[in-house]
């Protein structure tokens, strides 16, 4: 605890996330979709804003599999690359 | 001048400040203080008095006790109560409008890509081998962003572990928002078995406003693994199956 530090000075950072944890992989059911994103990030040089539509493909598989909750895409932050099909 | 010396026992005065205590001087009598009459009356009363004091004394030590007693008692609920409506230093807002779908709109006016890297630490008490796929990625505020972290169980029977984070450098840890990630539950690991373990994630567009913010490039994002077994009185949860999944 720091006294005296203007208030928006973290002294401990640790909040729980909103969707809580993902459940383990232990099958690595989605391990192929992992493998094609980081490829994609490797080939862009870590950027994200290249590679967000093969992240979203992961955590559809995850979904799909019942390794996290089925979520509308929109609601995690997917709503500027989805289809105009899709809305 | 002392014109009766038997009667009277003077007080010690000088005489010029007796005489500015009296209010009128009355000619022909001593213009003295008249002590001696009722000096022993005086003094059972004085005696009296300071007794009356010092127990009114003791009675508001003895309230002001008790009072400041009560205060430190009150002030738990009352600080928990203050910090969760102000979010002072770092509580807890579970708010969930900070992931509100229209918050989680990458901001095309940043005038740069922030650089996030991913740090790991393992406890000595737990052996695998926990680090991160990515060490760097960078991303615009208000977009989400996936990443991943490798554990490799080297144990000869079930670890299980758990997870914390932190996030430098200290000031950007308010708008560093994680959507779902493998911390602060526990995660079990075969013998043997290696997994990826995800962390989605995204920084609030407001970092954008803030001038504290303005020299901030690099995020870390630092995990260090623990092992639950050693903390007694933390029971492992049961193996998820795909269908039951856990929800917070």
């Amino acid at each position: 605890m720091g006294f005296g530090r203007p208030s928006n000075t973290e002294s401990t950072s640790g909040s729980p996330p909103l969707l809580g944890s993902f459940p383990l992989d232990h099958e690595g059911e989605c391990k192929e979709f992992m493998k094609t994103y980081m490829q994609c990030l490797r080939d862009n040089k870590n950027n994200n804003g290249a590679c967000r539509e093969l992240s979203k493909a992961y955590l559809q598989c995850r979904m799909d599999k019942g390794l996290m909750d089925k979520d509308d895409m929109s609601n995690l932050g997917y709503a500027d690359i989805m289809k105009p099909a899709k809305n | 001048m002392n014109k009766w010396p038997g009667l009277f026992k003077l007080a010690t005065m000088p005489r010029s400040s007796i005489q500015r205590s009296c209010s009128r001087p009355i000619p022909g009598i001593a213009s003295r203080p008249l002590i001696p009459v009722q000096h022993r009356s005086m003094a059972t009363s004085t005696s009296k008095s300071n007794s009356k004091d010092n127990v009114s004394a003791g009675l508001y030590t003895a309230a002001l006790l008790f009072g400041m007693l009560g205060l430190s008692y009150a002030a738990v609920p009352l600080y928990r109560l203050f910090c969760a409506s102000t979010g002072y230093s770092g509580t807890v807002q579970t708010d969930r409008s900070k992931f509100a779908p229209d918050r989680l709109v990458p901001q095309a006016h940043a005038p740069r890509r922030i650089r996030v890297t991913f740090e790991s630490n393992t406890s000595d008490a737990l052996p695998w081998s926990f680090k991160p796929e990515l060490r760097e990625l960078f991303v615009v505020p208000g977009e989400t962003a996936l990443t991943f972290y490798k554990a490799k169980s080297k144990a000869k029977d079930d670890v299980v572990g758990i997870a914390t984070y932190n996030v430098t450098p200290y000031r950007a840890g308010a708008y560093f928002n994680k959507i779902q990630c493998f911390c602060f539950e526990e995660q079990r690991l075969s013998p043997g078995e290696d997994v990826d373990m995800p962390v989605f994630f995204f920084i609030d567009p407001d970092f954008l406003d803030d001038p504290y913010m303005k020299d901030v490039t690099t995020i870390t994002l630092g995990y260090t693994l623990f092992n639950a077994n050693k903390a007694p009185h933390l029971a492992p949860v049961a193996p998820s199956q795909p269908a039951a999944m856990p929800s917070s």
